[in-house]
């Protein structure tokens, strides 16, 4: 059996009570005044991000939890169904504009063509697949599925990934070229950190550090030390000055970054949660 | 029109002409033979040797979100790590986060334990592609088979040989989290306190991880394509990080030869725009 | 250490309150007409000169939220991108917004809509300029990539969360010659976005913008009370480094202030001082 039957028939119950609510609902919202529907969409924001927030705060018991636990990953859950819901509503809106295209012959009408063309035919062979996989209906894998499968999965999606991925080098490539000049001090700085980490962190940084003679080993004597003219040569190896950077240098700045960031976005959480938000005039 | 002097040609060279040039160096550095011995650094370091200090029948997480974009990077790190946890005769499941990301690292399990004698079920197992990461995670620390229930061939969890003696990830020693995206946070808010974290990233994503690994939230760290290869070396194994080192290392010598030269052209062109 | 309750560290849930109260108090006394002041933000000036080459040029802008899921910074990111689309609307000039998640597709079409009617050119609206291109990171990507290039865009303007894909927007955007803006709280794409943007917002100037522009006195307050949080954490850090250098790191106060358990060990220690 696909579903069992009683969890079928609850599940429908309560779309069924959804429907209703919210057909009750609209009506409610259209009689209300203005500032009366403001006060009713911020009254249900403010008791939804209650919710959320009184979860994180109540005390929990032996399990790690409280009363209001349970619920909340019911509702997380929740929050899956509504992406998939916007998932076929982006689709669709995809879908109609592309089909718009080519059957009005609008200019670039070719590319919409192709693009419907490869949506429905790897719909096609995906939904067939995971049908097989999982044994619904009596379908099984036969050659041609795997053949497509493979062809349209293996050879044409996991390469165009790749390929797209690998532009990426070519692009830092012409915008390090164009942007790392010594036009400013702050430019500077960012293009010789910039030399100094890219060459250090691979193996030639070694090479050459080994190749002006630095120190090759931290020994013990020169942990102790740190002033020792040794212990001072081998910090100036590459791959030690890249590794300072990254730890020493970028470590602090993106925590900065982060509190700020961490801050900013608790911030506007409870604007919106107190529907304080004011949009742009 | 003036014509342009060589300088300012030199500033303004057509990005197709630098796009061929480089496409011709990494062409020419996967080709070439030349060996280059890593300075290891301490992040792979310490991920070599916690790895190394597990014991047989341990079992570890392998969290695997990367696809085929980012495969140049993560399967080089997918494929050492694998290798050492069998090498270590360790217990291993992965699980992925990613749609195309269970495709990818299921087959390409299921080649290196052919390779190695791991058997499907028994040694190791694929849990599979999961939405929703913190609710796998939180669910996962509680109960693994009612979270997840069944495995990627739909064998239900509790009827697995690999899961014997395992209930949660209370009783897993290790997750390896190999991932292009922000899947990070997740497991080091959401995991049991006691499991410990290492780290494959790829380059990009690396910068941001440097605080966890200075905190001790993550325990070791191996970057990229590089990382891959430094760790390699540690395995003594020539793998794809071996394969693509050259053409890395080598595209960063590039791109540092043709700032400078942008830069000397800058600067001719200012003295002879002053004179 | 988890952070799934306040019971796992009462120290943290202390500042997220504390924090809290910050941003309420000084948006209760922005309302109450005090005066406060915001530095300039270089970016955020430069919104309305992209917007004046683009209808200049006749040439399409394009706005991008990235892989944003829906959430704060998608909301930030609307808000700056109806903003931007009331501005167009003055012009008439033509947008594109391209989204990667379908729920901020949905809410994208909506708050453009309200954008166009707000300017009081709800013909100019035109369903099809808001588009959800794919989930997938680079298929987003070369779906942007082939728009900016077809359409010759003239000014992008990128808010969000961005991953690898960043480059190849910005770089796009570049060789077509457009002005471009990029705001992102994503720490790793900042160094792509400052090599092939004209201007790069970062971090939580990210989460100012709105404040910024409007000058609402309700977003100013809290623009302060972060300011003032973030003094305040800063403060802690180079005082709990002082402590910490002369008593030990393993004295109470320290271990409150550094470590996550390190609550209940303060607990302990306040009851025996408070007990003597």
């Amino acid at each position: 059996m696909l579903f069992d039957t009683t969890q079928l028939v609850v599940a429908l119950l309560w779309i069924a009570g959804a429907f209703a609510l919210a057909i009750a609902l609209i009506p409610l919202l259209g009689t209300l005044p203005p500032r009366g529907r403001f006060a009713l969409i911020s009254f249900v924001t403010f008791i939804a991000g209650l919710f959320f927030a009184a979860e994180f705060f109540l005390p929990v018991g032996e399990d790690n939890k409280n009363i209001l636990t349970d619920p909340f990953q019911k509702m997380q859950g929740s929050l899956q169904v509504i992406t998939a819901l916007s998932l076929g509503l982006g689709t669709y809106g995809l879908v109609r504009l592309h089909l718009r295209n080519a059957v009005q012959r609008r200019p670039q009408w070719g590319y919409s063509l192709v693009l419907l063309i490869a949506f429905v035919v790897m719909a096609f062979f995906s939904i067939w697949n995971t049908m097989a996989e999982k044994g619904l209906f009596g379908i099984e894998r036969t050659q041609l599925l795997e053949n497509a499968f493979t062809l349209l999965f293996d050879y044409t999606l996991i390469q165009l990934d790749a390929t797209m991925f690998s532009l990426i080098a070519f692009y830092i490539f012409s915008a390090a070229y164009r942007a790392f000049r010594i036009r400013s001090i702050e430019a500077s700085i960012l293009m010789f950190t910039a030399m100094l980490v890219m060459i250090g962190i691979v193996p030639l940084g070694k090479l050459i550090s080994d190749s002006i003679g630095l120190p090759a080993v931290q020994t013990a004597e020169m942990r102790t030390n740190p002033f020792m003219l040794e212990n001072i040569l081998y910090n100036l190896r590459l791959p030690q000055i890249a590794g300072w950077i990254q730890e020493t240098l970028n470590a602090p700045v993106q925590r900065a970054i982060e509190f700020g960031v961490g801050i900013g976005a608790l911030a506007m959480a409870i604007r919106l949660w107190l529907s304080l938000e004011r949009g742009i005039n | 029109m003036e014509a342009r002097s060589i300088w300012e040609r030199m500033m303004r060279i057509d990005r197709r002409i630098l796009y061929v040039i480089l496409a011709v160096n990494i062409i020419a550095a996967l080709m070439a033979r030349v060996a280059i011995e890593p300075d290891v650094p301490p992040p792979v370091k310490r991920f070599y040797d916690t790895v190394e200090a597990l014991q047989p029948g341990d079992m570890v997480m392998v969290s695997s979100t990367w696809s085929a974009g980012t495969l140049a990077e993560n399967q080089p790190q997918f494929e050492a790590v694998l290798k050492h946890l069998m090498r270590k005769r360790v217990r291993f499941t992965i699980i992925s986060f990613a749609p195309p990301a269970r495709d990818i690292s299921h087959r390409l399990a299921r080649r290196i334990a052919e390779e190695n004698g791991y058997v499907e079920g028994k040694d190791w197992a694929h849990f599979g592609y999961t939405p929703d990461i913190i609710i796998a995670i939180k669910g996962m620390s509680e109960d693994i088979a009612q979270t997840i229930r069944q495995d990627v061939r739909r064998t239900p969890i509790a009827e697995l040989e690999v899961m014997r003696g395992i209930k949660s990830l209370k009783d897993y020693k290790l997750v390896v989290d190999v991932t292009p995206s922000d899947t990070l946070g997740n497991w080091i808010s959401y995991r049991p306190p006691d499991l410990k974290i290492l780290y494959c990233p790829t380059s990009v994503m690396a910068a941001e991880a440097y605080t966890f690994l200075d905190s001790g939230q993550i325990l070791g760290m191996i970057t990229g394509a590089k990382g891959a290869y430094e760790y390699e070396r540690l395995l003594g194994i020539v793998g794809l990080g071996t394969r693509f080192i050259n053409a890395i290392q080598f595209s960063h010598v590039l791109i540092i030869f043709f700032i400078l030269l942008g830069n000397f052209g800058m600067l001719m062109q200012r003295r002879a725009s002053a004179s | 250490m988890s952070y799934q309750h306040a019971e796992d560290n009462w120290f943290a849930a202390i500042l997220i309150a504390f924090i809290a109260l910050a941003v309420l108090v000084n948006i209760w006394r922005a309302r109450r007409g005090k005066a406060l002041y915001i530095r300039r933000i270089p970016g955020l000036d430069a919104i309305d000169e992209a917007i004046g080459r683009s209808t200049e040029l006749g040439r399409p802008v394009t706005m991008i939220p990235g892989l944003t899921g829906f959430g704060v910074e998608a909301v930030q990111a609307l808000t700056i991108f109806k903003y931007i689309t009331k501005q167009i609307a003055r012009f008439a000039t033509p947008m594109r917004l391209l989204t990667a998640n379908a729920t901020v597709y949905a809410v994208a079409q909506e708050a453009i809509a309200d954008a166009y009617n707000e300017a009081e050119r709800p013909d100019l609206y035109d369903a099809d300029s808001v588009r959800f291109l794919s989930s997938e990171q680079f298929a987003f990507a070369s779906g942007v990539a082939g728009l900016i290039q077809r359409e010759r865009i003239a000014a992008n303007f990128m808010f969000g969360i961005f991953y690898a894909e960043s480059l190849i927007f910005a770089e796009t955007g570049n060789i077509v010659g457009a002005v471009q803006i990029a705001g992102t709280v994503s720490f790793t794409q900042v160094p792509f976005f400052v090599a092939a943007c004209d201007y790069t917002i970062i971090g939580d100037e990210f989460y100012a913008t709105s404040a910024y522009i409007s000058r609402e006195p309700v977003l100013l307050g809290s623009l302060v009370g972060q300011d003032l949080s973030k003094i305040s954490f800063a403060s802690m850090i180079v005082g709990g480094s002082m402590i910490s250098t002369f008593i030990g790191t393993d004295h109470p106060i320290v271990q409150l202030l550094g470590k996550p358990q390190g609550w209940q060990s303060f607990v302990e220690w306040l009851s025996q001082v408070l007990g003597r």
